[in-house]
């Protein structure tokens, strides 16, 4: 191959386009196969970041995998051959599941995974292996934003409108996201709403997103940590009382409107900001400026979303929105910003415990009969719910628990709260199997670990933020030994006498799910990969015959009676208790310059020379208090864990806060601080609030 | 009928904000047949939030919006609510109660939410009604839970029904005296002040909200108050109301009249001299009463274990023998809802609890002072605990440690005032004036015993225009990043433009700088110009 390939980046749910062209035969020897150039896109503007632009330097690294491995005797990983492992694999499923039910395997999948992958993997669990016991590393990032969606408009697209929609908005109240680092070339979008004045970020700490609303862009709310909800309830009161709300769209379109005055009644914005922090003039400033009748986004990301309340607070945001009138308002709306590359298609076609393709529900008998024809099997064969992300790992070694665990682009070692507890219930696993390109901290655990195809190595679709289902392309050819997974799964269903077809041709793939997804919430039907290559704006649902639907929710809620429900939430419990005394909150979240569990940004050397060790950001004041300066070394320590990490001070996070990210592995990965409890409705964990104590490494 | 167990009878009197907070979390109980619900309230209207009347009165709010809890969710619920209906006796001896219907209703737990009436000073002209266990006892079950006729022009801040009269004369942008500067006499004067009242606050300290505040913060108060066109008469007694005979021959307020010789003419007199408990009923069944009905840590009546008291009506202190024995009890009920709340939220546990026959819980914690703010717009006081402490004062030598320490500011000119006091680095009060970011940081380490920063002019800062920090960053320091999306610096781009890369594609070409978002593009210009123009690399 040696003409130019249009596809997009392998990392986040933004999907910038780009171009991928070989290297010419007098290219320099140590430069990638690959030469990235960003190109012209609605969403990324020609523009990539730091991790697009190195991307391809991971296709041809030393340390890939290319071939299969297998614990030995001695305990340690020994390449292997192909059909020997896959022999061994199937023999290995077929005894557990002989003893113990199939349900004793388990499967863990990605958000990162194409939707021909997520869509295979979640019909191999479900009839290959018979079991019930799948979920994915979604549940860590969207599940929160997604039950509140599907619960307010019957339908969850990330963003219901095309991502240039922000470019003419006036106001934006940007909760708990920091583009600015995670996916830095959505800014462009952001530029009309900063000449506007009207860009308001929330967020315990000065992130670059909200550095965005300095000098006169906008507007920064710095509330203590744990307490968006509360600000939530405070600004719709604040809208109630001064009747600034939307009657006639409230009246018209939704339902719920009497609980929803009365729950945030109680409270009032002195209330709220002895709550949060936030001062009563800039409660009233921002509730005003939202309902300015202008056009006007409310967004919402993980910071506000990974809490036990994560579902509750998701819907205050949206409750907030719908008593503006802003998600059937053209020009305006609500939307969350998913993460993950294919987050949006992977939460959609069967790798939720609850779900099967086309976003319906395995409870579904109509959905259950609809998929089984597609199938090939009867609908009693596909077994019912299975467990969330935090109980399927946490039934390891437990009675009835899972024996074995499939994992698929996922590293739940580092990426899954209290991270510390994981990695001991891992080591209890009878059969650890992990497909990746890279022996990720989750593959170094394995019994088996299996290398597959990277995206520059493979066609699909993937779908954005947006829900705009694009096509990645391959531009290169495999490393040998290397497998795409839709082809072990097809060698495994049949030496597992599966019914059904597994396909191993992406194209085909696809055609099968969107015929399974038809008449689904996110319905395919009429989408193919040969449509999608003449670079159409494919938004979901595209039934068939249809030319997609870039802003669902225009025409109305996904409810049978056309009305959002507007649904009263109360605040509750906390994860663990508020701190006190010198205790700080811990806050995670991510880098520009690292994706995820880091196990690809970790390899890329321009991204490690600029973000090379894990780095604990605190306060100065708060630093000087525990005899810390910038570059020294901290321990941040409570009952669940112990990380060491550098001190980076900065008068851009509150002084009751710290800040970590979570890329960095082993000993440095953040999450052996976070606490495994869950939202009741989502089962999404807490991220945000880990309790710490910090003291200096130097003085013992 | 005979297999079915008989039903835990609990009887709520008071059907306000804490006692709809009761009826909502008992309604699980009434769910799952265990519990027999009646509540009865003495007001006809829904429960609503009193924290918000002032608003209504001054057309900030509406009817609706106050309204917390409708009370047919908790009927269809299964619980008996009878509303506009008023308790007139207990008998506690056949556990029942007597409504003003004639109806009794029996009880195997009372819970009395009542809460608080304004009180009404003493001033010639107001007639000032007691309810002590003589003057009640001449009144009549008749007065139980009345509250007394004031003169026309002369009115309280408690109930719709005030917020109704206060109303009309804020509308009619009339001349308003405040008696009393305590917290809700300001915050109206101040919203009335705004709606284009003429309002004058009278009351006989030297500074307003003398009960939270010190002088130096009192003084910054009472500035701004004036500058927001409220006139503060301070020093003055109400003694006197002075009344005129208008044209239709009604007689009406026309003046407060202070011993110190003042004759503050208006046309509406709203009395706001803090509130009293509602205790009358509890008085006349013989439990025994302090600053409101005695109950003990569990909420429990100090006289009757079947009876328990919530909310504003309830004064909590440890039964021992040693109190038992004190005739002045400390304490008080704290007249905030929050509180409040959270005794209803406990104590329905316990009921629950009862019912089910399952293990109780355990006291709450003792509740901290709470936090008092003032707000306006452009006004903002929060202070809570003692305050008066002199940044000067050193222990006294039996003091024991930690001690006292002070911190404080002062810029009366830009209506700022902060003061600190701490134990061991955690507040024990506090108090700040014109520094909306200061106060609300403070009142979350208050409230969560945070440790404040030892620098704690990094406290100061919050409200300051630099709290975006950093602003001090040299933009041309070579090491200062430009391009944040992919990493480049200064000093990055100075070597481009000096391999000839004069524009911001060639630049982005080789450094990658600008090609993320774009937003650095028009600084990318601006370095290529000046590095370019003076072929000057930057100083490292």
């Amino acid at each position: 191959m040696s003409v130019a390939t249009d596809t997009h980046c392998p990392y986040c749910a933004l999907q910038c386009a780009m171009t991928l062209t070989p290297k010419t035969a007098d290219a320099v020897t140590a430069d990638p196969p690959l030469t990235v150039s960003g190109r012209s896109f609605p969403t990324n503007r020609g523009g990539l970041c730091k991790k697009g632009w190195t991307a391809s330097t991971l296709l041809e690294r030393d340390d890939r995998l290319r071939t299969p491995l297998v614990r030995d005797a001695h305990g340690d990983l020994v390449p292997s051959e192909w059909s020997a492992v896959l022999d061994l694999l199937a023999n290995r499923i077929r005894t557990l599941q002989s003893e113990s039910g199939p349900d004793s395997i388990g499967v863990f999948g990605g958000g990162g995974l194409t939707n021909e992958k997520a869509y295979q993997l979640g019909k191999f669990a479900r009839i290959a292996l018979g079991t019930s016991r799948i979920d994915y590393n979604g549940r860590f990032c969207m599940s929160s934003a997604a039950a509140a969606a599907n619960r307010a408009f019957g339908i969850d697209r990330g963003l219901p409108f095309p991502l240039t929609d922000l470019d003419a908005a006036k106001t934006v109240l940007m909760l708990g996201s920091n583009v600015a680092e995670t996916m830095p070339p959505f800014l462009s979008h952001l530029t009309g709403v900063r000449e506007a004045g009207g860009l308001i970020v929330v967020d315990p700490r000065r992130s670059a997103t909200a550095r965005l609303t300095e000098e006169g862009q906008g507007l920064h709310l710095a509330p203590a940590p744990g307490t968006d909800l509360e600000l939530l309830l405070g600004l719709a009161h604040v809208v109630i009382a001064e009747g600034l709300h939307d009657l006639t769209s409230i009246e018209e379109r939704t339902a719920g409107f009497e609980e929803l005055r009365r729950s945030v009644s109680a409270w009032w914005p002195a209330r709220v900001q002895q709550v949060t922090g936030v001062p009563v003039g800039v409660l009233r400033d921002v509730a005003r400026r939202l309902a300015s009748g202008a056009e006007t986004f409310i967004l919402t990301g993980r910071g506000v979303e990974q809490h036990v309340n994560g579902t509750d607070t998701t819907t205050a945001a949206i409750n907030l929105a719908l008593i503006l009138g802003l998600p059937t308002r053209p020009g305006s709306g609500y939307g969350t910003l998913t993460g993950q590359g294919n987050g949006q298609g992977g939460r959609e076609h069967g790798q939720k415990c609850d779900q099967l393709p086309g976003y319906t529900k395995i409870t579904d008998p109509g959905a259950r009969a609809h998929v089984a024809k597609v199938w090939g099997v009867r609908p009693e064969d596909i077994p019912g719910p299975g467990l969330p992300a935090v109980e399927l790992l946490a039934s390891i070694g437990e009675p009835d628990g899972i024996r074995a665990l499939l994992v698929h682009g996922s590293n739940p070692v580092i990426s899954a709260p209290d991270a510390g507890a994981v990695r001991e219930r891992l080591r209890r696993l009878e059969l650890l199997v992990v497909c990746d390109f890279f022996l990720s901290d989750t593959a170094a655990m394995a019994d088996i670990v299996l290398p597959v195809t990277q995206w520059a190595e493979e066609e699909g679709t993937m779908t954005n933020l947006e829900g705009r289902v694009i096509r990645r392309r391959r531009a290169t050819e495999p490393p040998d030994g290397v497998r795409s997974e839709l082809w072990v799964f097809s060698e495994l269903a049949g030496r597992l006498d599966a019914p059904g077809h597994f396909d191993v041709d992406p194209a085909a793939v696809f055609d099968e799910l969107a015929r399974a997804s038809e008449g689904g919430i996110a319905d395919y039907s009429g989408l193919s990969h040969r449509l999608l290559d003449d670079e159409r704006e494919a938004y979901w649902p595209y039934p068939r015959g249809t030319e997609g639907t870039p802003r669902p929710l225009l025409d109305g809620y996904r409810h049978p009676d056309g009305r959002a429900r507007i649904v009263a939430v109360r605040v509750g419990p906390r994860a663990e208790t508020t701190p006190t005394g010198e205790e700080l909150t811990l806050v995670t979240g991510r880098l520009l310059e690292h994706y995820q569990s880091g196990v690809q940004t970790r390899r890329v050397s321009e991204l490690m020379a600029a973000r090379p060790f894990l780095e604990v950001t605190m306060h100065p004041s708060t630093a000087a208090d525990r005899g810390l300066r910038d570059g020294d070394h901290a321990v941040l320590e409570n009952s669940r864990g112990t990380v060491t990490a550098r001190v980076a001070t900065s008068a851009s996070i509150r002084p009751d806060t710290l800040f970590m990210p979570f890329h960095f592995a082993g000993e440095h990965s953040a999450n052996l601080l976070t606490i495994d409890a869950v939202d009741p409705i989502s089962a999404m964990p807490e991220f945000k609030t880990a309790i710490v104590r910090v003291r200096s490494a130097a003085a013992r | 009928m005979s297999a079915e167990v008989r039903r835990f009878r609990v009887v709520v009197v008071g059907f306000g904000p804490v006692g709809a907070r009761l009826c909502e979390e008992l309604l699980p109980g009434i769910q799952a047949g265990r519990i027999d619900l009646t509540v009865i309230g003495a007001e006809k209207d829904a429960p609503y939030n009193r924290v918000l009347v002032a608003e209504m009165a001054v057309d900030r709010a509406d009817a609706a919006s106050i309204t917390l809890h409708d009370p047919k969710e908790s009927a269809s619920a299964g619980a008996h609510v009878r509303l506009g209906t008023r308790v007139i006796g207990i008998d506690r001896v056949r556990r029942l109660v007597e409504l003003s219907t004639g109806e009794r209703v029996p009880y195997d737990r009372l819970v009395l939410a009542t809460g608080a009436r304004a009180n009404v000073p003493t001033l010639v002209g107001v007639d000032r009604p007691s309810f002590d266990l003589v003057s009640l006892s001449t009144m009549g079950t008749g007065a139980m839970g009345v509250d007394p006729l004031l003169p026309n022009g002369v009115t309280v801040l408690r109930d719709l029904a005030d917020a109704e009269r206060i109303r009309a004369a804020v509308r009619e942008r009339a001349r308003i005296i405040v008696l009393g500067a305590g917290v809700l006499g300001l915050e109206f004067a101040l919203l009335a002040a705004d709606a284009g009242a003429k309002v004058a606050v009278v009351h006989h300290g030297p500074t307003p909200m003398p009960r939270s505040l010190d002088r130096g913060s009192g003084i910054v108060l009472a500035q701004a108050l004036r500058a927001r066109n409220v006139a503060v008469y301070a020093h003055s007694s109400a003694e006197a109301v002075a009344f005129r005979t208008k044209s239709d021959g009604t007689r009406t307020f026309d003046a407060l009249v202070t011993a110190e010789g003042g004759y503050v003419r208006g046309d509406l007199l709203v009395m706001s001299c803090g509130v009293g408990a509602r205790a009358e009923l509890a008085t006349v069944a013989g439990l025994r009463t302090a600053a409101g009905i005695l109950v003990d840590e569990h909420l429990r009546s100090w006289t009757d274990e079947n009876i328990f008291a919530i909310g504003d009506c309830a004064h909590v202190v440890e039964h021992t023998e040693e109190t038992a024995g004190q005739t002045r009890l400390p304490g008080a009920p704290s007249g905030l809802i929050g509180p409040g709340w959270r005794q209803a939220e406990w104590l329905s546990q316990r009921l629950l609890a009862e019912a089910a026959g399952t293990e109780l819980p355990v006291p709450a914690p003792p509740e901290r002072h709470a936090v008092v703010m003032l707000k306006a717009d452009e006004i903002d006081v929060v202070a809570v605990g003692d305050v008066g402490a002199d940044i000067w004062d050193t222990p006294a030598p039996d003091e024991p440690s930690p001690h006292r320490h002070v911190a404080q500011w002062a810029d009366p000119e830009h209506g700022r005032y902060l003061k600190m006091i701490t134990r061991d680095g955690i507040l024990d009060a506090f108090v700040s004036v014109g520094m909306p970011r200061t106060g609300a940081e403070l009142t979350l380490l208050y409230n969560r015993r945070g440790e404040l920063p030892a620098d704690r002019s990094q406290l100061l800062r919050m409200d300051g225009a630099d709290d975006s920090a950093m602003t001090d960053e040299d933009a041309f320091a070579p090491a200062s990043t430009v391009c944040w999306c992919n990493g480049v610096t200064v000093q990055h781009v100075a070597s481009s433009v000096a391999e000839g890369n004069r524009t911001v594609a060639c630049l982005g070409r080789d450094t990658r700088a600008g090609t993320g978002c774009g937003g650095c593009k028009p600084r990318l210009a601006e370095l290529i110009e000046r590095f370019a123009s003076t072929e000057k690399a930057p100083s490292a």
